[in-house]
């Protein structure tokens, strides 16, 4: 689904030559729709570079990344936002401090499609929703829709903010043909051409039903309400075959500003989250124990190199103790070098 | 009589600098932009107007060309710092120098000019009903006004209408700011401004989001300039210096003493800000205070304004220690 292809990134602060520093060396990776990744590793490793080049805030020197076989490197960080959900360390990145909970949540359901300078920020329809998701994950917050973030705990902060990187937004049907193409599992040409005659055959059919719901002789209320019904049913079908934007789950050590206790809470969460909507997740951590005991791959980078990557059984039967021991022997090496 | 006079005279200074004022803000405060640009497009939307005027087309056509007048020095601001990466500090700066020449080169249009520049245009005096030089307010009601220099009764019904016509456009543009702050687009250059990382990340673009932001400011600053100048009937090079400070000065005396809870609580702290700066300083030069020491007087005032908080917590503690010593002395 996601792929590295040979990234390699260098930072040069100065200038200077001797300055250099490669945070990334020749790296590929490649993941699978769903997949569970935690990623360790010690400071300046490349971990956290890695995730950035992933979401576009950060431009390899060299390689390429690609989503379903298309190339995105040079996709922009906000164009790219709509396939990725972010949280970062520090809680006051992932949300709008001076706007309330709705609109920070309405922005990031929202997200990828046109922001409509003429339709207010956000519906009843919306804050209903809200509100049953927010009471869905026990947050406490359903009834602090429109109170300011900035008044709210590091830890109330972060969990919002993971609840707007997973939001499932609403895309529109232009967006729906676009990601089916992006994301099917056929070429390009071929999934817009079916998304197209699917679409036209059962537009057809609605305009059809609308027609003899308009020459019948019930009243017009009853009218308004059938063809509401019908447009609600085309609507449905559409999405149940093509709504398919998976997003992927970026979280850059998002527990780590945390207190212990909550951080623990924020975890929990996270998991539920990705494993109740089978959501793709790179997850970096610096806490070894919580690499091993969620997610069901493990990738350890070491001076811009990835110099673990187990899954499955392989993963099961690894204990901290032997993540350390490999760290050690990686710096070893790397000193003798 | 005399105090309607001078509440008609501190309003129709004051609601102009309202929409100034706002314009400032939703670039100050909004989107965290210090934006010098604000005496540029003013400068190059009253001359625009007043040339416009001076030329006798409808007063209504130059307020508009005068917005967006506005609209494009604001647009240049915003590629400069968003596109071409240039701080923005420096891209104010760049066009706020560049709109001194482009206002002389406006002014130069006017029709009985000699040379193509020229630094100022006035029509002052010679609204009359048959004259083909109108402003607004003369259109609406055409009160007489004879050369400059002959003594003409006040007209409190014209100033009236004037100032009437001054709020409902404040009021108009108010409600507009209002609601279009609080449609998608509008909390997305809110998200912009407070949290750029985090705009990015929910797919906004935040050079575009920012170059709205300021063009709309501008606009509106541009717009503040076209009313003025159908009032003041007078427009030179130096008629806007002085205003960004007003602006300034307006948005910190408002969130001062009428607060900035929610936002349209803070619209309105920011928009009587303005009117409340013109009260003291009306009243500072009814009270004998010389004119050269006006800008001394408006730093204090900024000063004071800024300083609020700490003086509000600063007397709280002392009614505390009042408290404690009289429940002590009981």
């Amino acid at each position: 689904m996601l792929e590295l292809r040979n990234i390699t990134k260098k930072f040069n602060l100065t200038g200077a030559k001797e300055d250099e520093r490669t945070a990334l060396d020749n790296v590929s990776l490649k993941i699978e729709a769903g997949e569970f990744i935690t990623i360790i590793g010690g400071n300046g490793s490349g971990k956290s570079t890695t995730l950035n080049i992933i979401s576009g805030a950060l431009k390899p020197d060299e390689g390429k990344v690609l989503l379903n076989d298309v190339d995105i490197t040079n996709l922009s960080e906000h164009k790219r936002a709509a396939y990725f959900g972010r949280v970062f360390q520090d809680p006051m990145i992932g949300t709008a401090s001076d706007m309330s909970v709705i609109e920070n949540l309405e922005i990031a359901y929202i997200r990828g499609k046109p922001h409509s300078p003429f339709k207010w920020g956000f519906s009843e329809k919306d804050r209903e929703f809200f509100k049953n998701e927010l009471k869905r994950f026990d947050l406490g917050l359903e009834d602090r829709l429109d109170q300011k973030v900035g008044v709210m705990s590091g830890g109330q902060r972060q969990a919002l903010t993971l609840l707007m990187a997973t939001m499932r937004n609403h895309p529109t049907y232009k967006m729906m043909r676009r990601d089916f193409a992006l994301f099917g599992e056929q070429d390009q040409a071929e999934a817009k051409r079916q998304f197209d005659e699917f679409f036209s055959e059962e537009k057809n059919k609605l305009d059809e039903r609308i027609k003899t719901i308009k020459n019948s002789t019930s009243d017009t209320q009853t009218k308004k309400n059938e063809i509401k019904q019908v447009k609600d049913e085309f609507d449905a079908k559409i999405r149940a075959k093509f709504d398919l934007t998976k997003q992927i789950l970026l979280l850059d050590e998002h527990t780590a500003a945390l207190d212990p206790k909550t951080a623990r809470k924020v975890l929990e969460l996270t998991n539920k989250i990705v494993r109740e909507n089978h959501m793709t997740t790179l997850m970096i951590t610096h806490n070894m124990k919580d690499a091993l005991a969620y997610g069901d791959r493990l990738i350890m980078f070491h001076l811009g190199h990835i110099i673990l990557d187990v899954k499955g059984e392989d993963k099961n039967r690894l204990t901290v103790a032997d993540l350390l021991k490999m760290f050690d022997d990686a710096d070893k090496k790397a000193e003798e070098e | 009589m005399e105090f309607l006079d001078l509440v008609l005279n501190i309003l129709s200074s004051g609601l102009p600098c309202c929409l100034l004022a706002l314009g400032i803000f939703l670039t100050y405060r909004l989107l965290d932009f210090a934006d010098l640009t604000a005496e540029g497009s003013f400068l190059v939307s009253s001359a625009l107007t007043g040339v416009m005027i001076y030329n006798g087309i409808n007063p209504w056509i130059a307020l508009i060309c005068g917005v967006f007048a506005g609209i494009l020095c604001g647009f240049i601001t915003g590629v400069l710092n968003r596109i071409l990466r240039i701080p923005k500090l420096l891209s104010g700066i760049i066009t706020m120098t560049a709109s001194a020449s482009i206002a002389m080169v406006i002014m130069g249009l006017a029709s009985d000019s000699i040379s193509p520049f020229r630094a100022e245009v006035s029509f002052g005096g010679f609204i009359t009903k048959g004259s083909p030089q109108q402003t607004i307010y003369s259109l609406l009601y055409p009160w007489n006004e004879v050369a400059p220099g002959v003594f003409m009764p006040p007209n409190p019904t014209g100033d009236l209408i004037k100032v009437g016509v001054m709020a409902a456009v404040v009021i108009i543009t108010m409600m507009a700011i209002y609601f279009f702050f609080g449609t998608q687009y509008g909390m997305a250059i809110r998200a912009t401004g407070m949290n750029e990382r985090m705009a990015k990340a929910q797919g906004i673009n935040p050079n575009i989001t920012s170059i709205v932001c300021v063009s709309l400011a501008n606009g509106l600053i541009g717009l503040a300039g076209a009313l003025y100048v159908q009032e003041a009937k007078t427009v030179s090079t130096i008629s806007a210096t002085g205003y960004l400070v007003v602006g300034l000065a307006s948005i910190i005396v408002g969130e001062a003493i009428f607060g900035k809870r929610t936002f349209k609580n803070w619209l309105i702290s920011v928009a009587l800000g303005s009117i409340v700066y013109f009260i003291i300083v009306n009243l500072a030069t009814r009270i004998g205070l010389p004119t050269e020491l006006k800008s001394l007087l408006y730093a204090i005032l900024i000063t004071i304004a800024l300083c609020l908080p700490l003086i509000k917590s600063g007397i709280k503690k002392l009614i505390n220690v009042f408290k404690r010593r009289k429940a002590e002395a009981k």
